[in-house]
Parts: C-alpha cells; structure tokens; sequence
C-alpha cells in the first residue's frame, strides 16, 4: 500500500498539461492520479500511458513494458475495498504480468456497461439496470443494449419447483386429438411457459421494448454506471467510478473473481443472451 | 504561437488531405495528435469564452455576441448534462440556455478558472465513419456576494464530445481535403475537490 502511494505522488503532471488551458496555481496531482476515462483505464492497465501521464504508442520503447506495467495496475484498483486490496489483487497482477500478453482491447468484445437507472413504471418509480456493450458497425462501432434487470419483469418468470415443473406437458400424442388439451395450457398464467421449450429463457429485453412501446415505462434518469470485464482469462472484474478526494479516485476495479473461462459462458450469457 | 501552430497544422491536414484520407484510413498515432491539438484548440476557445460570459466585469451585450461564438463551436443539437455532489440526477441544458445561465448568476463576483490538467481520448469512429472523442478538464467556480465573502465553490469536472470528421471544399477548382472539429454533448460533474 505504501509503496503504491508513494508511487502515486511521484507522478509529475507535466505530460498531461502541454498546451494546457488551465490558469489555477494549485496542486493539480489528486486529478493526475485520478483514472478520469474508462479509456484512461484501459491506456494504464495495458501500460500504454507511463508514469508522466504521456501516451505510449507500438513502437515506444516501454509500451506495454511488464515491470512499469505491474506498478501501475496496482494504482488501478480500490484500494478502501479489501476485496480489491489483498493478495487476490496480486495474483491478478502477476497472472497478467508474467507473461505480459493479455490486454484490455476497446473493441476486443466481452465487456459490459451497466447502466443502474429510474424508469416510472405505470407511474411507479423502479429501478432497472441496461446491459451494454460495444458493437461493430458500419465504419465504426456503438453500444447498444443487450438485456435489462428489473425485478418486476423476473417476477412473471419464477423458476418454480421442479416436482411442479414436471407436472405441466402437452402428451406426445395431442396432435392427434387436434390438441384438444391445449386449453390447460391457459388454465393458470403463472404456469404457462411450463409448456415451453426446455431451452426457452425469457427474453427481457423484448418485454422492455414492449412496455415502453405500450407507454407502460417511461424513462427517468440514470443514477450510476460501471463496467463489467470478462476479457482476461480467469479472471473478471467491475470497474466503478470513484468520486472522492486523494489519490485514488475515478475509474477504478471495485471487484474481482477468479472465474474459470468454462463459468464466465453462462455469466455472459446473463449480459448478453444472444451471443 | 499558438494561433501559427494551429494554422501550420490546418494547411498541413488541408495540402495532404485529400489524397492521403480520400479512404479515411485508421488514424496514425502522429496523425491523430495533430487532430487532438485542433480539437483542444476549440475546448481552449470555449474556456476563454466561459470565464467571459461568467465575469461581472463583461458588458451585457458584449456577453450576448460571446454567447453566440461559444455556441458556434457546438453541433447544433448539443446539450449539456450538468449534476452535483449533492443532486446526482443530470439536469440537461441545451447550450445557449447554459451559457445564459452562467451570465445571469446572481452573484457580485465570480471566479472562473481552468485547472492545467487535460485528458484527451482516443478517437474512435461510430457508424458513419466520424471520429468521437472526449476530452476531459477541471474547472474551479467561486462566487462572491457583495460584502466579498466567498458564498459558493465548486469545482466540475467536465467531459466534452469532439465529433472530428473530414470534409472536403473547394478552393480555386482543386478538391481540398481537411478535418471538420465540433464540440458535441458536455457532462459537468462536481468532484469533491476543493
């Protein structure tokens, strides 16, 4: 921690101020530290900014540099969390350093912003969170949403017991009988997509559309935002933003799990089901 | 110096442009500093004209006709998205009802200053081809009542959209080529700096 700090005060500013605009004589280093973009993050994670806050391009000679790189993703992390803070944080560090060949990439896919925000639903205040993420398109690319959480929308789907699961089926042999039984299928609407495929999932996103098509939901503002990384390999991580004073503020990891790639599929399937 | 530097770099983008980005190629590292300069000239305008529009000491109808210049330097459906510590839901403006805002303060005396401290990002292209990018600067506000007793401070961080996109003109029959710098939505955040 301390060598960490240390390290935080000995940035210069200089790099980031040529051709500044700024007229105020004051210690300007709590905004230097300060992770200020997410595309800031990524430029530090992967080592591609150095210590004096100048961007490194293929070809400088400490782009990517392992050793400058595992100091400066120490700073990257929240260091008021002790999820973030301990030897889980330094395993982190030396699985990405060691071989030094996994980078955070802006369009290299399986990140996601979530977006935490109010809707009014039938005139009723509710959060919901969006799922982003960054899609190619076109000449160039844009996020767009992927799936949305609101608690009101899992409600209609409840993954119900299995024993009562099992019990709510359509016989093989209906179609012979002109599906004379299909009506039960109706009989009780918290039970009729029992009658649906075993691989059916509800599909948010499309229940979203369709209430906010139906002026049911009606948008409010947005409270927060963070991101959700899955791109390293066994590892996934948020990031969140950190509005505070001192030298570890802005964009920082607020969370992190040694995942195995074979447990990230259905997790990402969360954020992005039709992937 | 700085106005020879923007103009060097204007005629350079212009002389070479056209052949060079008839394709609008993926930007060179060197290509996309020279962009970055003409964009943080237009957020340097709008600062010089922010601490205009905010002084006491600026005649009305003088911060009228900086309003319109300010204005001039946003895409025409630019807003900005304003929030603070202690009301975090954004409030939108759209940029001519901010600026007015700021002239209309009701204080005896404010203090607008520019913290040195930029961040530039990178530029990356959304569908239609035009580079987007955002730069980030720090921004101090204290207003003073009549007796001169600092009444409200704050310091706002704010990430401002640069759309850059290449256009072409006519200039004595010849096609020439150069880069188009806009100022699009700006977010102010209040930090807990002080």
């Amino acid at each position: 921690m301390v060598p960490v700090l240390m390290l935080a005060l000995c940035f210069k500013v200089d790099a980031q101020v040529v051709g500044n605009l700024g007229d105020v004589q004051v210690d300007e280093r709590e905004f230097y530290t300060m992770t200020k973009q997410m595309g800031q993050f990524i430029h530090r994670f992967n080592y591609e900014e150095d210590q004096y806050g100048k961007r490194l391009n293929p070809g400088d000679k400490d782009y990517r540099n392992a050793a400058k790189r595992k100091d400066a993703l120490a700073l990257l992390f929240d260091f008021e969390n002790p999820r973030t803070s301990g030897a889980l944080r330094n395993y982190f560090i030396d699985d990405l350093t060691k071989n030094n060949n996994q980078f955070f990439e802006f369009l290299g896919g399986n990140w996601y912003s979530e977006i935490s925000a109010k809707f009014k639903w039938n005139g009723q205040m509710v959060d919901i969170s969006m799922i982003m993420a960054l899609e190619e398109d076109g000449l160039g690319s844009k996020w767009v949403i992927t799936n949305v959480f609101f608690s009101e929308f899992q409600k209609y789907f409840p993954q119900g017991e299995l024993t009562e699961r099992e019990k709510h089926f359509l016989h093989p042999m209906s179609h012979e009988l002109d599906f004379m039984n299909i009506y039960k299928v109706f009989n009780n609407p918290q039970t009729v997509e029992y009658y649906a495929s075993t691989d059916y999932h509800p599909d948010y996103l499309t229940l979203f559309f369709y209430e906010i098509k139906q002026g049911n939901l009606k948008f409010d503002h947005v409270e927060s935002v963070k991101f959700h990384v899955f791109q390293i390999k066994n590892w996934y991580f948020e990031v969140s933003w950190f509005n505070r004073s001192g030298y570890n503020s802005g964009w920082l990891i607020s969370n992190l799990v040694y995942l195995k790639e074979n447990e990230k599929e259905a997790l990402i399937k969360i954020y992005q089901p039709n992937k | 110096m700085k106005k020879v530097l923007f103009a060097i770099a204007f005629a350079f983008f212009a002389l070479t442009g056209y052949q060079a980005f008839a394709q609008e190629p993926e930007l060179s590292p060197e290509r996309k500093q020279a962009i970055d300069s003409l964009a943080l000239e237009k957020v340097r305008d709008l600062s010089k004209y922010v601490k205009l529009i905010g002084s006491k000491n600026t005649p009305w109808s003088e911060a009228n006709r900086v309003i319109d210049r300010a204005e001039e330097l946003f895409a025409p459906d630019a807003e900005i998205g304003v929030s603070s510590l202690s009301k975090t839901k954004i409030e939108y403006y759209k940029v001519r009802k901010y600026l007015e805002r700021l002239m209309r303060l009701n204080y005896d005396r404010v203090e607008i200053d520019w913290y040195k401290i930029q961040y530039v990002s990178d530029l990356q292209r959304q569908p239609d081809g035009t580079y987007v990018g955002v730069i980030t600067i720090f921004q101090t506000f204290k207003g003073y009542d009549a007796e001169g007793r600092l009444v409200y401070q704050d310091t706002t961080k704010k990430d401002i959209t640069v759309y850059v996109k290449r256009k072409e003109t006519q200039i004595g029959g010849r096609l020439i080529g150069f880069w188009d710098v806009l100022l699009g939505d700006m977010r102010v955040k209040e930090t807990t700096h002080k």
